[in-house]
């Protein structure tokens, strides 16, 4: 399984990894979402923007969300995402996760640890790449001569 | 950075990873992926105008290849399908106030 990424610009020009995928709203919708991919994140923490759309009910956190400014406002909410698979499958995720209140806290959802650790990943900013890799797929790492 | 707080005890939620085998959800899923490519790079092709001093503060939804700015997640969300109603490809960011550089830190 390998699912693709981009390296998209986002405020003031900065260049980071995203990954679109969509959340399953209580409608039943599918609902389209950029994550930001971050290594330091422990959990996938969706945005304000996310969390309101989706309209999912939510129920208050069992431990605190913290960033660097400190503790976020978050809830948790048991969601469904996916995302598109480069041999034209779609994955689907699904767990509770936690989701932010503020909107201001985050320009986009976060992908964390909890999900990424399930996988390999490779962030390649010079070569213009940013994949999850899973199941039958597999890197390899060459000294070029 | 996002860290999670907490004692030792806890044991974090599990995630099951499964795959769509139904082919016409697997269609749909296909067309809402071409439709947010086409947003996603109309975004990057207006990143400039999109996150203009007079945008900032705001939620943008891009849909139909098209900007839309507002306070409200449901303002915003209500313009943009009521300009593009086919479009399931839309999203949402959220344009910061400032500008700050992100880090990573313990």
């Amino acid at each position: 399984m390998r699912l693709n990424g981009e390296w998209l610009q986002c405020v003031d020009g900065d260049i980071r990894p995203v990954i679109y995928g969509e959340l399953l709203s209580s409608d039943g919708i599918w609902r389209g979402l950029e994550f930001l991919v971050d290594t330091g994140a422990d959990r996938t923490v969706f945005s304000a923007t996310a969390l309101k759309r989706s309209m999912l009910s939510h129920f208050p956190p069992s431990i605190p969300i913290g960033g660097f400014g400190g503790v976020a406002e978050t809830v948790v909410i048991q969601a469904q995402f996916r995302f598109s698979r480069d041999d034209g499958g779609t994955a689907v995720f699904r767990g509770q996760f936690a989701a932010c209140t503020q909107v201001d806290a985050l320009e986009m959802s976060v992908l964390g640890r909890d999900v990424l650790d399930m996988f390999a990943l490779i962030v390649d900013r010079r070569a213009d790449v940013l994949a999850i890799i899973g199941q039958n797929h597999t890197y390899a790492i060459q000294q070029q001569r | 950075m996002i860290r999670q707080l907490g004692n030792a005890e806890y044991k974090p939620p599990v995630i099951e990873v499964f795959e769509l085998t139904d082919p016409q959800e697997l269609e749909q899923a296909r067309l809402q992926r071409e439709q947010s490519d086409r947003n996603s790079k109309w975004l990057q092709q207006h990143i400039t105008e999109v996150y203009a001093p007079a945008n900032r503060g705001k939620i943008v939804c891009i849909a139909g290849e098209e900007a839309f700015f507002g306070d409200t997640v449901e303002e915003v969300a209500a313009r943009a399908t009521a300009a593009h109603p086919d479009d399931k490809g839309s999203f949402m960011r959220y344009i910061p106030r400032q500008k700050m550089t992100w880090i990573y830190a313990t």
